[in-house]
């Protein structure tokens, strides 16, 4: 390969790549709470000063595995401070206690996994709003993915803690740069009682990455790379641009099998109305926007799941939610805020339980403006935040602090890297050597889209504004606007402060970095700085454990 | 005649308004921020892309055509296709009337048949224990913010005592009244009585919370209007003339005092039916009413315009008829109005 084709290559990678975090993290939102894990006091989160490696200016090995550049990459965007790092977000869900459930740190609520322990084997789950349609293609929110899961299985599959599991494959391996293969499982029948064919898989890959195949899918780039998948020797192999590192990853989140021939043969109101997937619950019942009744799928090819009925309701009011399990007309509830929880688990009959959910929440500077173009000045605004103080008296503990984009568990963590500690003396000092003494920042934040979202940007603004010599206030903004602004690929039309969250279901630091942090990244605020493209666009040539 | 042809004036004018509303809220997406493409296009999508799409939902040509297209398509009773669901905006508009309907209807009764009672005990008991009572209920009932009023009916009636279901609407009135008017192959099937009654039964079991809670301001409306109403009435001359031909005094007050304080009340009532269906937002997502008001408020969170349209343009028709109904139902009472 030349050179030149590197660079394309790399270039093209890295949109794809962040495309597919990009939609992951603005269309999930407002997940939240969890048990109270605090923050980490943070150590040291020096220097940035000049872009040097280490802590004073120590210099690091190269790094040489895919995830030593990640982690490499994470140490950097900390020294560099593009960012005010604040936490990663908890889903907190409400549960009676005859059910006995682990909660996934995806966000998804799998039935299957539900067991009861008393009362009828029918379970019914509460969340805050139901589907834009049935069709497993065609939509990009977490209420409509926990309703079509049910019913759909994926290639690939992940466990409650994110590792990926075989799903409708039973085997894959890389066969070469840009091609990987998949061997089908044997004995799968979708729930029209048609048997499951490699050519269906082929089929859903390429509904999803073509836009010849029957849609235009809007989560074609959560198949980031892909370009497309056919049938060789009773297998599926796709194809992709380039290495593409985490397919297997992308393949345990995303894609859902659905039967070519059922598909074709229907209109789209049809599709969006009914499922035929080979998943364990089959639909019996569909009413848009009021409920979802589904029963076991009694021929389904892995465990059989321990309820009989699964129904699926919304209600967009978290207090509504949270009566309804009160009362016991619900069994699971997503989204309970910190300041229901107490009434949660006062209760006899219900509790609470949490996870660490795939969001992290923070605040972008944008590279380009002043104050925020100054490395001394994003430091000095880390290290005016007191991020213990926000979690614990906002999220009443349900969240973790965090110093870098990356999550903990995820590929590419550093857990070198703490959190920014709170020092007064230092930020003014940061300040003073920015230049920028006396600056008027104003941070704009979405209302509603994010747990406490406001209040967290209050408390900032407030713990900013603080400093003898920086004054910083908030400003509320509708988020289809501010999203708007974040997304519209022109860095000049991006709010200069703002606060956004951003959740990443495929447990990989480049779905992050990428897109947000990154000269080609679609919503990437920090540009031009050259190491860490460096490192990403490397890191995306390297193979990968997935 | 002349009330006809006063009714064929208000129905032109009913046809501008809805008109006006139609342009108005047509215009209001151009100047509101936030495109619609960013909630159904990949983030990273190229201009290619975001431009295909753009051009699929009809939002690439100049404003005057979609303008153009948009009331063409009205006229033959289509709404466009929701960009985010991609079904028909005039199917999933429709289907939340009933339920905003039923809700603004069952307010409305709340309302009267508390108000007006209390209006009037309220009026001829002035300065009596009854009357402080009502007077204190008004203030309350009109001071009493309707979220804080659903939650809490909410947390003492359904969590506490399990009277009634926190929320829902597991069936629809029309749903429940079909049991009496079942067709099977072209034949009247017979009444399934049973069923009828369980379905009322269930219907009002849990329309009885959000009716209560939207009703409730306008039941301190209506009773502050029936008390002041009738405190006039009661002063007029005929009154005393009843009273000294030694008519029973509950014949002054409810036949000939109340018939004539109802015709303003009449007025207020429709045009507070007509707020009711456009206003019942917050009651319908407190008790998650499928209604209108969600539907608009989930649809303006993601700019998905065919539903806003929609749900708008069905909002103030149903204003307008509500007003025409009232502008009638007025002339009807009081004849002088037409001229």
């Amino acid at each position: 390969m030349s050179r030149e084709d590197s660079d394309v290559n790399r270039r093209t990678y890295l949109k794809y790549v962040g495309g597919t975090a990009a939609t992951v993290g603005l269309a999930g939102c407002s997940e939240g709470g969890g048990d109270g894990e605090d923050g980490s006091d943070g150590g040291d989160g020096e220097d940035g000063s000049d872009g040097e490696d280490g802590e004073d200016g120590e210099e690091l090995p190269e790094p040489e595995t895919r995830e030593e550049h990640l982690q490499r990459a994470n140490l950097r965007i900390n020294q560099r401070a593009p960012w005010i790092f604040l936490n990663r977000q908890y889903s907190v869900y409400g549960i009676a206690s005859r059910l006995d459930w682990d909660a996934r740190r995806d966000e998804r609520i799998e039935a299957q996994a539900i067991s009861v322990t008393e009362g009828e084997p029918s379970v019914t789950i509460t969340q805050s709003s139901m589907d834009s349609g049935l069709d497993p293609h065609d939509h990009r929110e977490t209420p409509t993915d926990n309703i079509v899961v049910q019913a759909h299985d994926g290639v690939l599959g992940r466990n409650a803690d994110g590792d990926i599991i075989d799903a409708l494959a039973t085997d894959y391996e890389r066969l070469e740069e840009g091609r990987v293969r998949f061997e089908i499982r044997d004995g799968v029948t979708f729930h029209n009682g048609d048997e499951l064919q490699p050519s269906d898989i082929a089929y859903s890959v390429n509904r999803v990455v073509d836009e010849e195949v029957g849609i235009t899918s809007p989560q074609n780039d959560q198949l980031a790379g892909v370009t497309g998948a056919e049938v060789v020797d009773g297998g599926v192999e796709v194809t992709s641009d380039g290495i593409n590192p985490i397919v297997f990853s992308l393949f345990a989140s995303y894609c859902k099998v659905v039967q070519q021939d059922w598909i074709e043969s229907r209109e789209s109101s049809a599709i969006n109305s009914d499922m035929n997937g080979t998943g364990p619950f089959q639909v019996v019942e569909y009413e848009q926007d009021v409920e979802i009744v589904y029963e076991t799928y009694e021929d389904y090819w892995g465990d059989a799941p321990e309820i009989d009925e699964l129904t699926i309701r919304a209600a967009s009011e978290s207090s509504t939610r949270v009566s309804q399990l009160l009362a016991g007309e619900t069994d699971l509830i997503v989204n309970v805020p910190p300041q229901e929880v107490s009434r949660v688990r006062d209760e006899d009959s219900t509790e609470v339980t949490a996870v660490p959910s795939t969001r992290v929440v923070f605040n972008a500077m944008r590279y380009d403006v002043e104050p925020f173009s100054s490395v001394e000045f994003r430091q000095a605004l880390n290290y005016a935040i007191d991020l213990d103080s926000i979690i614990e008296n906002i999220l009443q503990g349900f969240a973790d602090a965090t110093g870098q984009p990356t999550l903990e568990g995820f590929v590419g963590y550093n857990g070198e890297v703490d959190p920014y500690p709170q020092d007064i003396e230092q930020a003014e000092q940061l300040v003073e050597d920015s230049g920028h003494a006396d600056a008027e920042i104003t941070l704009e934040t979405p209302v509603g889209r994010y747990l406490r979202d406001v209040e967290i940007a209050q408390a900032v603004a407030s713990q900013i504004d603080e400093l003898s010599n920086v004054s910083c206030e908030v400003e509320q903004r509708d988020f289809a606007s501010l999203a708007g602004e974040v997304t519209s690929g022109n860095i000049e039309d991006m709010p200069h402060f703002y606060l956004l969250g951003w959740g990443n279901t495929t447990f990989d630091a480049s779905q992050t970095i990428i897109p947000l942090l990154t000269s080609d990244g679609a919503l990437s605020s920090y540009r031009e700085d050259e190491e860490i493209d460096e490192l990403m666009a490397d890191s995306q040539n390297l193979p990968g454990e997935n | 005649m002349a009330l006809g042809r006063f009714l064929l004036k208000r129905g032109i004018q009913g046809v501008l308004v809805v008109w006006g509303v139609v342009t108005a809220v047509f215009l209001l997406r151009f100047i509101t921020p936030g495109d619609p493409v960013t909630f159904v296009a990949p983030l990273d999508a190229s201009a290619e892309l975001r431009a295909q799409i753009a051009a699929e939902l009809g939002l690439d040509q100049p404003l005057y055509v979609q303008y153009a297209d948009y009331i063409v398509g009205l006229l033959r009773g289509d709404m466009g296709y929701s960009y985010l669901r991609g079904t028909e905006a005039s199917t999933i508009v429709l289907a939340r009337v009933p339920a905003t309907v039923e809700l603004a209807v069952a307010a409305t009764v709340v309302a009267v048949v508390i108000a007006i009672p209390l209006g009037v005990i309220s009026a001829t008991r002035r300065r009596e224990p009854a009357d402080y009572g009502a007077t204190l209920f008004s203030l309350v009932g009109i001071s009493t913010p309707n979220f804080w009023l659903g939650i809490m009916l909410i947390l003492v009636l359904s969590v506490n005592f399990g009277l009634f279901p926190t929320s829902r609407r597991p069936i629809g009135l029309f749903e429940t009244v079909a049991f009496l008017v079942t067709v099977e192959n072209g034949l009247a099937a017979p009444m399934d009585v049973g069923a009828f009654l369980d379905g009322m039964r269930t219907w009002l079991w849990h329309i009885a919370l959000p009716a209560v809670t939207l009703g409730t301001y306008f039941t301190a409306l209506i009773t502050r209007l029936t008390r002041s109403g009738m405190i006039e009435e009661l002063g007029q001359p005929y009154v005393r003339a009843a009273r000294a031909k030694g008519l029973p005094e509950s014949l002054i007050q409810y036949k000939h005092a109340l018939q004539n304080t109802l015709i303003p009340i009449v007025t207020v009532l429709g045009l507070q039916l007509g707020t009711l269906i456009g206003g019942a937002v917050i009651t319908e997502a407190v008790f998650s009413w499928p209604g209108l008001g969600t539907l608009v408020i989930n649809s303006i969170n993601v700019r998905d315009w065919p539903l806003i349209q929609g749900s708008l343009i069905v909002i103030g028709t149903g204003f307008v008829l509500i007003n025409i109904f009232v502008d009638a139902l007025y002339a009807y009472l009081n004849p002088r109005v037409v001229h």
